[in-house]
């Protein structure tokens, strides 16, 4: 027989201590006046109306020299060139892949952007389109990077590195996009014996580190060989972890990860996601990454 | 702050909901004195209405300055000394108000009307939304003792709170309670509690206030002797669940108005109304007349039929149940074995619908005693027991006593004396008796009432002129009748130019005054018409509107709707169109004035011109109408001619009826007809409008049985073969015959009533033989004009509507009301009549008239005396007397008394005399002179004296002769 | 049907107006009820927002901008597609109701729903994209104040928070936000969306009759509310605002 734990509702009180913050910040919320002077220039999450300049979203104000923007908390993820992304395969069309990746139209996969088994440098035919769902069919999942943004906002990927390409065995994890660090790179073997890919759009993918890459596939074939029970654990050991920084709101990098790794290793797996615990962990990471900083 | 209130609700399917409330408590509520400066008070709230130094009547209880705040039942049962004006600074919580509402409305609606009287100093206190006053039921606490709580709690908060005043003398808080238990706490909490008796007691200044305490002692103190006499009630939950069941019937006491120990209730049931008597102290088991009671049937062997036989209570000591057990026997005895019919017992109340009863004070045999029995005027409600120290007083006057209980160890129920009225025989008295006693409300327009009148002095503002026609220029004109104050109708009549002919009636736009809902019009849909008595007027509306500002009188602006139909010269209507306007007549006049300028041929100004314009389309009107079937019927109408100092009648006199009284009701009938046409065509779901039943056939057999036995035939098979028949049916020897065949007819015909156009479907005016008939042209003194005054402006987009307008339940339960409210003016004018023709005849003495028959009856016959057009019975059994030989023929009708016969329409001669044997029912005695019967004399001493009175009549039939 | 016409004349009779100026439940006339709110309770939609008012509990969900979901005639090419569904808990009346589908009432409070927010939302930002709103509550009026807070959670810019409320017209007064047994008692009257800062009426619905002299004291009754429902939002939505960037 399975033991259920119950928990009744208990008031939440923010747990993490934080860092003095600096000087006050200007929040506005839509429809509030941030400025009437007339020599700024309107950015993202404004609008103007007559002389006035207003917040369209509810945030912190930013100003860069005239430039003045409200940057909102969440929001769907907006793509940069160079992001690496994970997505999801929704549709496939002539010569081009649909692919969510959390973004507020969804990214385009072109046949002519991703490397084809068989060498780099080959002609895409028609028998390359007939045979595109072989390659990558709705619900693969991907790893790819941002090639270029079209005018209607829709992101164009690529994935014409070894690094990229369809995602086999792992786990999912799908957080807000501002909690993404970038860095320069965003592909970790954890010293734990899981990698992760922190998809600037908020996808993280959590995999076994596997010892060498078949580089003749094109990334495009699973490998469907049983993964062992510990390596199991670990995935799912830094799954919760990752969830526990995430509900603590705190950036997610290799180092904050691995040092939350480190501070839940004295807890079972399934415990980890308890309140209680899970405050525990993200504060001794947080003192870790502290101290880090100096 | 805030708090939700839960509570389980069942709803009409059965189903058991969870009804969840928000319930927000304040703190910005003022405790309501004066004194106070911690309160928060918001600028826009009245002033506190408590005294800082409250005034009021001393009590030795209490010498310092005091408010009072009496509990719920104190409210309920002691509501008329809180009105007493010597009783002021009492606070009302509003827990007690809401208990209060649930009990009794009439009671509730006195007291909000006390607190809106500003000197008497009350103050209503929200404690319930309250921070610091509210409370939470406990597990376990009923809610009565919930609420008991609630309000002591509220008492020590205005304890402490008033303690904080910073004045040199505290003021007291004062708890009124008749309960014992919860006064026991109350002072257990270190409140001031006193029962309201002993505060009352208390008051030195006043102790005529004493007697109108209501005796409710809750328990202890027992009556006189502790024997119980009647049988417990069932709780109203096992009466609800016995209802339910079919264990117990439900439905309306009536109590017999010759037998006291006999009732009938009729059963509300859906299917048929049922009859069950009731006999017997025990079975009847205190319950009042009208009252809502729960019945058990009885086994049917133990059923029983009316009795015939009259008992009056009239026991003065109160220990004689033995002889009410005999007196119950005889009933029995006297059953006729044949005719049992559903006899059962009352088990319980369900609703008391105790008013105010208006009555005399049979004063205790004992001397100095202060228990007295008291009389109601109305046989069917038992004598009640008061407690006064007035009783010499108040002996020989017309008292008014409310009911307190009934407790189960005595004979009588208790109440208290409410109000002294004035000598019984007394013109003032006697009126307020009789509209007491037809619950015709006649009280003093209450402040609220008033506070939604106009502004003195009114004029018409450009606001007013909206969706409005100017009609000032138009010569219009009023005719009434003298006296009147109240115009509220007005013609005009002018040719245009095609050659076609326009007429206008304009009536008083009273609903331009009266806004939906305010405290006016809840006025005035209560009192639902003007009541016309001899020598008063119960006005409908406060007299700034009926006899000033909607009156119409001649060369003032007024506001008016008017009704303009453009005819030809045969009076066919063309056009007919609505529109509020305003008018300014040019003339009040009289019936008899307009008649003298109709026929005076040297008039010829614009007046006299357009009135015989009218005239002469009316008489066309009327022919067509009398072709299509209307009735003309006529009944006798009276009028006194009054002492202009004395107000007593010192002559009656028939109504006499001119060509421009039917001119005048013949335009307004059109009105009504075109304003219900109109109406039911823009409303048909919730149009008001009036109908006249044709009678069932049966009603006409005692019409055609008499005009038969004059070898006249009348045919009822349709309303236009009555009326025919009616007008051939004339006897050149006997001219007065025609008159009386119709005064018969009247009496076959069914009640006119208002009722709603979605609820009925038989529109029917049988005596107008219209299709359709409204109420459209006396707004002044009837309701039901201003709701059709109402609908029509909305039909013309004039007015706004509102909900209650298009409701069409609430409009047919407005029209019950105004259908009870009609005929209880009805009965309140002839009540009125019937007091002034006893005044008459007791200044005049006895005198003997000429009579005619109309009924004859198994025992007596009806008899109308022409001269007064008083309607009177001859009985011929009288108590004390041999009963002569009676022989009933029903076929002729007549009816033999031992050799004499008499038929419908004999002419008689009767002696007419006042008997005031009876101080409280005194009534106008007829006794037949001619023909003689034997047996029957009249005394001698009287007969001589009428002679000499007579004389001018017997002339006159010596000469027909 | 006459059951209904019976319980509103009982109503009637309790008066909603205490002769002191208090309402049914304590409040005077043009007080609101109170307030609770929250905002981002469901991490998996883009948007969210709960709001209580009194007893009516409103949740509020926004999914997008995102592409568009079936044919692609639906997306436009200059704005985004804003889609609506306002739904009724079964358990959200004093009686458990049986899910009626998607249509019904739940359509037409939609469509008022859309129409308020398409005032307010800047969809020309987002084009050939779609916003899916989801309102799950009692009450149309808080559904739509809850559902411009989901929109605003999701980061979606807004001209205006648009706050709604509801006036009803009791016995001549006007009363401001009434409750349940008000409603019950005299019919909803009138709902108004507000635009707060700019004073615009994004959606003014009267679905009781109410005289033309009325009309303006129940509009200002009930653009009162908005206005006091706007400040109680404020103050919270700045609250949790700088608790959140706190955090960040």
């Amino acid at each position: 027989m399975a033991a259920v734990t119950m928990r009744l509702p208990v008031p939440r009180k923010p747990a993490v201590v934080r860092a003095p913050q600096g000087p006050e910040k200007h929040l506005v919320a839509p429809g509030d006046t941030i400025t009437t002077d007339t020599g700024y220039m309107r950015g993202h999450g404004t609008y103007v109306e007559g002389d006035k300049l207003i917040a369209s979203v509810a945030g912190v104000v930013e100003r860069v020299n005239k430039l003045i923007c409200v940057r909102a908390l969440n929001t769907r993820y907006n793509g940069e060139v160079g992001d690496v992304v994970v997505g999801r395969i929704t549709e496939v069309q002539q010569k081009r892949w649909k692919v969510e990746t959390y973004s507020r139209l969804d990214s385009v996969l072109l046949l002519s952007s991703i490397n084809l088994p068989g060498g780099e440098l080959r002609r895409r035919s028609i028998e390359d389109e007939l045979a595109m769902r072989d390659c990558l069919q709705e619900g693969d999942l991907i790893s790819a990077e941002v090639q270029s943004i079209f005018t209607d906002g829709a992101l164009s990927l690529h994935t014409r590195s070894l690094k990229y390409g369809k995602l086999s065995q792992g786990v999912l994890i799908q957080v807000s996009p501002s909690l993404v660090k970038r860095q320069k790179t965003h592909f970790h073997d954890l010293p734990c014996g899981a990698s992760v890919i922190l998809g600037n759009n908020g996808y993280i993918w959590i995999y076994p580190t596997s010892e060498q890459r078949d580089e003749e596939t094109g990334g495009f074939v699973t490998n469907l060989e049983p993964v062992s029970m510990s390596d199991r654990e670990v995935i799912s050991r830094v799954r919760n972890c990752i969830v526990a920084l995430v509900t603590h709101k705190l950036m997610l990098f290799d180092t904050s990860i691995l040092y939350c790794y480190e501070a839940s290793l004295p807890h079972q797996i399934k415990d980890i996601l308890k309140p209680e615990v899970m405050e525990q962990i993200v504060l001794e990471t947080q003192h870790r990454l502290l101290d880090l900083e100096g | 702050m805030q708090t939700s209130r839960t509570f389980v609700k069942r709803t009409r399917a059965g189903a058991v909901v969870k009804v969840v409330r928000e319930h927000y408590l304040r703190d910005d509520i003022p405790c309501g004195a004066a004194a106070c400066r911690r309160c928060p008070l918001r600028p826009d709230a009245p002033a506190p209405s408590l005294e800082t130094q409250p005034g009021g009547a001393a009590s030795s209880l209490c010498p310092g300055p005091h408010y009072l705040l009496p509990d719920t039942n104190v409210l309920l049962h002691q509501i008329d000394i809180l009105e007493d004006p010597v009783i002021k600074n009492v606070v009302v919580l509003q827990t007690v108000l809401q208990e209060l509402r649930n009990r009794s409305i009439p009671v509730y609606k006195r007291i909000r009307d006390v607190i809106q009287t500003p000197e008497k100093h009350f103050y209503s206190f929200t404690n319930e939304h309250h921070r610091e006053t509210y409370i939470e039921q406990k597990k376990g606490e009923t809610s009565n003792d919930r609420n008991d709580r609630a309000i002591r709690v509220a008492v020590k908060w205005y304890s402490e709170h008033l303690k904080k005043i910073e004045d040199e003398e505290k003021i007291q808080v004062i708890f009124l309670t008749n309960d014992r238990i919860n006064k026991e706490k109350a002072l257990e909490e270190g409140i001031t509690a006193y029962t309201c008796e002993e505060y009352i007691k208390s008051l030195v200044a006043n102790p005529e206030l004493v007697d109108r305490l209501a005796c409710v002692s809750d328990e202890g103190k027992e009556i006189e002797s502790g024997k119980v006499i009647f049988p417990e009630h069932i709780p109203l939950s096992k009466l609800q669940q016995g209802i339910k069941s079919g264990n117990y019937l439900q439905g309306t006491y009536r109590a017999s108005r010759d037998n006291y120990l006999e009732a009938t209730v009729w059963v509300h049931g859906d299917a048929e109304e049922k009859e069950i008597i009731i006999q017997g102290l025990k079975h009847l088991n205190r319950a009042v007349h009208e009252d809502i009671v729960a019945v058990e049937l009885l086994p049917k062997g133990e059923w029983v039929s009316l009795s015939s036989v009259v008992l009056q209570d009239d026991g003065q000591n109160e220990d004689d149940i033995e002889t009410e057990e005999e007196k119950e026997n005889i009933l029995k005895t006297s059953v006729s074995k044949d005719m049992l019919r559903p006899t059962g017992k009352v088990v319980g109340i369900i609703k008391r619908n105790w008013r105010p009863l208006c009555g005399m004070l049979s004063k205790s045999e004992i001397k100095e005693a202060r228990r007295h029995l008291f009389t109601p005027a109305d046989r069917r409600i038992p004598r009640i027991r008061i407690e006064t120290r007035q009783a010499d007083k108040l002996e020989g006057q017309r008292i008014i006593v409310a009911i307190d209980g009934w407790p189960r160890n005595s004979r009588y129920p208790n109440g208290h004396f409410v109000k002294n009225l004035g000598s019984a025989g007394d013109k003032e008295t006697e009126t307020e008796v009789l509209l007491l006693e037809h619950d015709v409300p006649h009280q003093p327009f209450s402040q609220a009432v008033l506070s939604c009148l106009p502004k003195m002095p009114w004029s018409i503002t450009e606001q007013d002129m909206k969706h409005r026609e100017d009609l000032r220029h138009l010569c219009i004109c009023s005719v009434d009748p003298p006296g009147c104050t109240d115009i509220d109708d007005a013609l005009h009549c002018r040719e245009i130019e095609n050659g076609n002919i326009e007429v206008g009636v304009h009536i008083a736009d009273v609903s331009h005054f009266i806004r939906p809902g305010n405290a006016l019009d809840e006025e005035s849909v209560k009192r639902g018409t003007t009541v016309y008595l001899c020598e008063k007027r119960i006005d409908m509306v406060p007299e700034l509107l009926s006899s000033n500002l909607c009156s119409l009188r001649s060369d003032v602006d007024r506001l008016a709707f008017s009704c303009i139909w453009e005819m030809n010269h045969k009076a066919e209507i063309l056009k007919t169109r609505f529109t509020k306007s305003v008018i300014k007549s040019k003339a009040s006049l009289t019936y008899a004035e307009a008649q003298m300028r109709i026929d005076s041929a040297t008039m010829n100004d614009d007046i006299t011109t357009s009135l015989r314009k009218l005239n002469k389309l009316a008489k066309i009107m009327k022919k067509r109408r009398i072709d299509n079937g209307a009735l003309t019927l006529s009944s006798p109408e009276v009028r006194f001619h009054m002492d202009s100092e004395t107000h007593d009648p010192i002559d009656l006199q028939t109504k006499e009826l001119k060509e421009t009284n039917s001119m005048v009701e013949e335009f307004m009938l059109l009105a009504n007809i075109s304003v219900a046409q109109k109406i039911h065509s823009e409303f048909p779901e919730f149009a008001l409008l009036r109908k006249h039943p044709a009678p069932p056939p049966s009603n006409y057999d005692i019409l055609v049985k008499a005009a038969k036995s004059k070898n006249l035939e009348i045919k009822t098979d349709s309303a236009k073969a009555l009326a025919e028949s009616l007008d051939k049916a004339e006897s050149p020897t006997f001219p007065y015959l025609n008159t009386l065949l119709r005064i018969l007819t009247t009496r076959c015909m069914m009640q006119a009533v208002y009722f709603c156009s979605g609820m009925d479907n038989d529109f029917h005016h049988y005596g107008l033989a219209s299709p359709i008939y409204t109420h459209f042209t006396s707004p002044i003194r009837r309701y039901a004009d201003i709701i059709v005054h109402r609908l029509l402006a909305v039909a013309i987009g004039a007015d706004d509507t509102y909900p209650e307008l298009r409701d069409k339940h609430k409009i047919a339960d407005m029209c019950k009301n105004l259908n009870y409210r009609h005929k209880m003016a009805q009965y309140a004018q002839r009540a009125s009549v019937a007091f002034h023709t006893q005044l008459f005849f007791k200044s005049k003495g006895v005198v003997n008239e000429d009579a005619y028959i109309l009924f004859v009856r198994k025992n007596a016959i009806v008899v109308l005396i022409p001269k007064y057009g008083l309607e009177g019975t001859v009985f011929f059994e009288e108590k004390g007397k041999p009963t002569p030989r009676l022989d009933y023929n029903n076929e002729v009708p007549s009816l033999t008394v031992e050799d004499t016969t008499l038929c419908v329409f004999d002419k008689v001669k009767v002696n007419i005399m006042l008997d005031a044997s009876n101080i409280q029912h005194q009534k106008i005695q007829m006794v037949l002179v001619e023909p003689k019967i034997r047996g029957n004399d009249v005394p001698a001493n009287l007969s001589t004296e009428t002679s000499s009175n007579n004389e001018p009549e017997k002339k006159k039939r010596k000469l027909r002769k | 049907k006459r059951g209904l016409y019976r319980k509103r004349r009982g109503l009637y009779r309790e008066g909603l107006l205490s002769d002191d100026g208090f309402r049914l439940d304590g409040r005077r006339p043009r007080e609101i009820r109170s307030l609770r709110m929250r905002l981002g309770l469901f991490p998996r939609a883009d948007g969210s927002a709960y709001i209580e008012q009194g007893n009516t509990k409103v949740v509020a969900l926004v999914y997008g901008p995102r592409e568009v979901r079936g044919p692609r005639s639906r997306s436009a090419p200059d704005q985004a597609v804003l889609r609506c569904r306002f739904s009724l808990a079964p358990f959200s009346g004093p009686e458990r109701r049986r899910p009626r589908g998607g249509e019904g009432r739940g359509s037409d409070l939609a469509l008022r729903l859309q129409q308020s927010l398409e005032a307010a939302v800047l969809t020309h930002l987002y084009p050939r994209s779609q916003i899916d709103v989801y309102s799950d509550g009692s009450h149309c009026c808080t559904g739509t104040t809850a559902a411009a807070l989901a929109v605003l959670d999701a980061g979606i810019p807004l001209r205006d928070v648009v706050c709604a409320g509801s006036a009803a017209l009791a016995e001549g007064t006007a009363l401001t936000d009434p409750n349940g047994a008000e409603e019950a008692a005299v019919g909803p009257g009138l709902a108004l969306a507000l635009l707060p800062a700019s004073g615009l009426l994004a959606l003014v619905q009267l679905s009781a009759r109410v005289p033309c002299e009325r009309l303006e004291p129940v509009m200002e009754a009930a653009a009162d509310g908005c206005r006091e429902l706007h400040r109680a939002l404020d103050r919270e939505l700045r609250r949790s605002l700088r608790e959140r960037h706190g955090e960040v």
